[in-house]
């Protein structure tokens, strides 16, 4: 290669750069090179530190240059940080934090390591997948921003999180379903080993000493299965009871229990066969489809957590002239706040000083971004791009935008209606008409002269052989495959129920930008006028992180293999229109066409979508048009979901011109524009009041209230948590093609439960007749509910086969 | 066969399982599988002078709550 020679090595971060940009240097006849100050100054603290093994750990890996993004650091020490984010315990001080940076295990064991050495710091544990840490410090040794700045000296950053919300919460509950299920399992599988014994025993004779062993075996194997495992059933039971409503936890309670009751009577009385096995095998394997539930919402959680953790909870104000990191919820009508590039907007306002481009996909919808000038009004959960700027606010925390929208779907989501709750009525009434048949069996043969005994045993045995197998296990087990088959695709539900009424839903309603298209311009057309060094084009868009720049980089990464960046000199960003600089003397351009204009280059060009040009000594040389494209498949997917017989609508807070456009491109007629969050909200209303069964698709805040109303709600997987707060179904992949899937998927399993509910039902009537008749002797009940449960198993198995 | 060799044969092997599983659940409750590239990964750092690091940790934490504790006595 020619060119390597000219590259070297950066000695901290192992990237390669053109050797004009390095930093040289030469220790104990050592010479290094590093990329950039940042770099060099770590490199030098680890070596101080006797930390020079680091770089052993990293091996060949690469990591990024150290950028020095010190955020102020007086704020970690305000009280309502602490009050926010540290838990004490015994005057010792605990934070959660998210280390960022953080590329390999080599990273984890230097940070904390490097905590370690700090005196004052008691316990640091930094999470390997997540990079989560926890730290515990004495704070009358040493102080949080003191331990952030530790962090960030040596090239990470780290910001907290409140761990109270949702983590902790789910980790726990996660676990202790872990334990049960594992508990459920091991006796289950145990116990079916002496269950064999037992049924070799029944057709080839047993002694009844034998026999004694095996049942109490069995018994000290059910106990622990049907309380521990079960217990949430039994507390499910006795809260619906509590509410006078006969749930299915209910009907599974009283069926194992009595079944279990039946057992050891049984067993005492030496009389029958016991029944322990069936027992364990339902509570199980019902517990195993709830487990899985709670794994895919970890699952979620974990994804979005560090995205949630964006959301600003304080805000840079000036008053009287003094700068002060404070509380959002502290802010009143007419203080100054200032804004960085980056920075999310928590509190609406109007500009006071400055001017930028602001990104307002998340509210609006609108992918391009807006430039805002002195006077211009500016809403929460827009970000900030390019430039600092002053503002006043308008409204305090409660009124604004984001928090208002919040407000309303907190309302909303105590009122969404619950189609799960019929269910659990016709299910309450099926187990109110099991356990009142088998009662009165017992008073039926009682009366007719029957002895106690025999009576209680035909009573059960018609409970054993109705309950849990029949309905107990139809619709759990084709959930929990479902559920299972979704996560392989990159579909989460958050509960299995949404399955069912997914698989009726009448109608879908899609979102415009991040559902249908991409959320960001992408470069669809280039053409080159004149001959050029591409590498120069390269270096002047890397430097800015607009979005239309942004598109130019990927699509020129994409195109040249070989391509470096030079060091430009006077690179200057110019609000929302352009961009300048100079390299060796030649003066660079690139921009939007007025922008071109304006710096008296000749410059034109008619074209509906964005544009970008790029001109050398004021010569214009290529052009870029951008668009914000369709996602892969998105065409396909809708004239799909239309053939399966839904209606498609499109809600955009795009304008017309836009949405008509791609909306003809995937073939939607039915076109909703320029609609306000509220406006979207109202649309499906109207549509559940004309009974539809509405599934909404959406990937920003601004679709989040119509996320809450609608009866299926999905969320994009890579957005605000707020949206994936209120939605049923997330999507992981970000892709458009999975609504196909869930919704093929959601219909199969629909139609798997209502074929495994309808053999069971036959199933059982047939079998609950000879059963109150007094025909069934309990082994035939007991071969009768592993039959009916492996048929239905197996029914539910073929739900597999759909994506093959 | 004896009763008493089934009974004992059944004993020491769901007993053996559950130490297991008890053993298992242990672990889980005190979060040892919470993290499992730390497991895989972790492994890779042990070395001598990550032992004295933890020791000292284990010791600066030691002495602050004995610290904490006599200065409790005396308040």
């Amino acid at each position: 290669m020619q060119s390597s020679n000219k590259l070297s090595k950066c000695n901290h971060c192992n990237l390669e750069f053109d050797n004009d940009v390095m930093i040289f240097e030469t220790i104990s006849d050592k010479e290094l090179s590093f990329c950039c100050k940042g770099c060099q100054g770590v490199f030098h603290l680890l070596s101080n530190e006797g930390l020079e093994s680091f770089y052993d750990k990293v091996g060949s890996r690469t990591l990024h240059p150290i950028q020095n993004n010190k955020t102020e650091l007086e704020k970690f020490d305000l009280e309502g940080y602490a009050k926010k984010y540290v838990t004490q315990n015994n005057g010792l001080n605990e934070i959660s934090l998210i280390i960022d940076g953080i590329h390999c295990s080599a990273c984890v064991w230097l940070n904390e390591r490097v905590l370690h050495e700090c005196d004052g710091i008691i316990e640091t544990n930094i999470n390997y997948t997540n990079h989560k840490a926890k730290i515990v410090w004495d704070p009358s040794v040493i102080k949080l921003s003191q331990i952030i700045e530790k962090i960030q000296s040596i090239g990470y950053n780290a910001y907290a999180y409140d761990a109270k919300l949702q983590e902790v919460r789910t980790n726990k509950t996660r676990r202790e379903y872990y334990s049960r299920l594992l508990v459920g399992i091991f006796c289950t599988m145990n116990i079916m080993w002496i269950a064999i014994a037992q049924y070799a025993g029944f057709f080839s004779g047993i002694s009844q000493s034998i026999k004694d062993i095996l049942n109490f075996a069995e018994f000290v194997l059910a106990t622990p299965a049907l309380f521990y495992t079960g217990w949430l059933y039994f507390k499910g039971a006795y809260y619906g009871l509590k509410n006078k409503i006969i749930n299915m936890d209910f009907l599974i309670v009283s069926g194992t229990l009595s079944t279990y009751l039946y057992s050891i009577y049984a067993m005492m009385t030496q009389t029958g066969e016991v029944y322990f096995e069936s027992v364990t095998m339902i509570i199980t394997f019902i517990f195993a489809g709830k487990y899985l539930e709670v794994l895919s919402k970890k699952n979620a959680i974990d994804s979005l957590d560090s995205i949630s953790s964006s959301i600003p909870t304080e805000v840079t104000v000036i008053r009287d002239n003094v700068k002060s990191i404070i509380d959002t919820t502290e802010i009143v009508i007419g203080d100054l706040i200032e804004v960085k590039p980056g920075d999310k907007i928590a509190i609406d306002g109007k500009i006071e000083q400055g001017a930028g481009s602001f990104d307002e996909s998340s509210i609006s919808g609108e992918s391009i971004p807006v430039y805002k000038n002195i006077g211009d009004g500016i809403t929460s959960g827009t970000i900030c791009i390019d430039s600092v700027i002053m503002y006043k606010a308008t409204k305090d925390l409660s009124h604004s935008h984001l928090q208002s929208i919040a407000t309303l779907l907190e309302d909303s989501l105590t009122k969404k209606p619950k189609i799960q709750m019929l269910a659990n009525q016709i299910t309450g009434y099926f187990s109110l008409m099991v356990l009142s048949m088998a009662i009165l069996t017992f008073v039926g043969w009682y009366m007719m002269g029957v002895s106690f005994e025999d009576a209680l045993i035909i009573c059960i045995s018609v409970i054993v052989i109705a309950c849990p197998c029949a309905l107990g296990l139809a619709t759990p087990v084709a959930t929990l495959i479902g559920v299972a088959v979704g996560a392989k695709k990159g579909i989460l539900f958050k509960s299995s129920s949404h399955l069912e009424t997914m698989a009726k839903a009448t109608t879908v309603v899609l979102d415009k930008t991040g559902t249908i298209t991409n959320g960001s311009p992408d470069v669809v057309s280039y053409s080159q006028n004149h001959d050029f060094d591409i590498n120069l084009l390269y270096s002047l868009v890397k430097s800015s992180t607009h979005p239309i720049s942004k598109a130019v980089v990927k699509y020129l990464e994409e195109k040249y293999s070989q391509i470096h960046e030079y060091s430009l000199v006077d690179a200057k960003n110019i609000e929302a229109r352009g961009l300048s600089a100079s390299y060796n003397n030649k003066k660079l351009l690139g921009g939007n066409i007025e922008f071109l204009n304006e710096m008296k280059v000749n410059c034109t060009l008619n074209s509906s979508k964005s544009v970008f040009v790029f001109a050398v000594e004021e010569i214009v040389v290529c052009t870029f048009e951008l668009e914000d494209r369709l996602k892969e498949g998105a065409a396909e997917t809708i004239t799909n979901i239309k053939k399966l017989g839904l209606d498609v609508i499109m809600c955009t807070g795009d304008n017309e011109d836009v949405a008509a456009n791609i909306a003809a491109q995937v073939g939607i007629t039915k076109i909703y524009n320029s609609m306000l969050p509220k406006d979207k909200a109202d649309i499906i209303s109207n549509l559940q009041k004309n009974d539809k069964i509405v599934i909404t698709v959406g990937d920003g805040i601004n679709d989040a209230l119509a996320l809450s109303k609608s009866d299926i709600s999905i969320a994009m997987g890579n957005n605000a948590d707020i949206t994936v707060n209120v939605s049923d179904i997330i999507f992981i992949n970000n892709k458009i093609t999975t609504l196909y899937d869930a919704i093929k998927l959601s219909r199969k399993v629909f139609l798997t439960i209502k074929q495994n509910l309808l053999f069971s039902l036959l199933y059982n009537f047939v079998t609950i007749s000879f059963a109150v008749l007094g025909y069934v002797i309990p082994l035939v009940a007991a071969i009768s509910m592993s039959l009916s449960s492996l048929a239905v198993v197996g029914n539910s198995i073929r739900i597999k086969k759909i994506f093959k | 066969m004896d009763d008493n060799v089934v009974s004992a044969m059944l004993l020491v092997s769901i007993g053996l399982g559950a130490l297991g599983l008890g053993a298992f659940l242990w672990g889980l409750r005190t979060g040892q599988f919470d993290d499992k590239n730390k497991f895989l990964d972790g492994a890779l750092y042990d070395g001598e002078d990550d032992m004295n690091i933890a020791k000292k940790v284990q010791d600066r934490k030691d002495k602050i709550m004995k610290d904490r504790e006599e200065n409790e006595k005396k308040t």
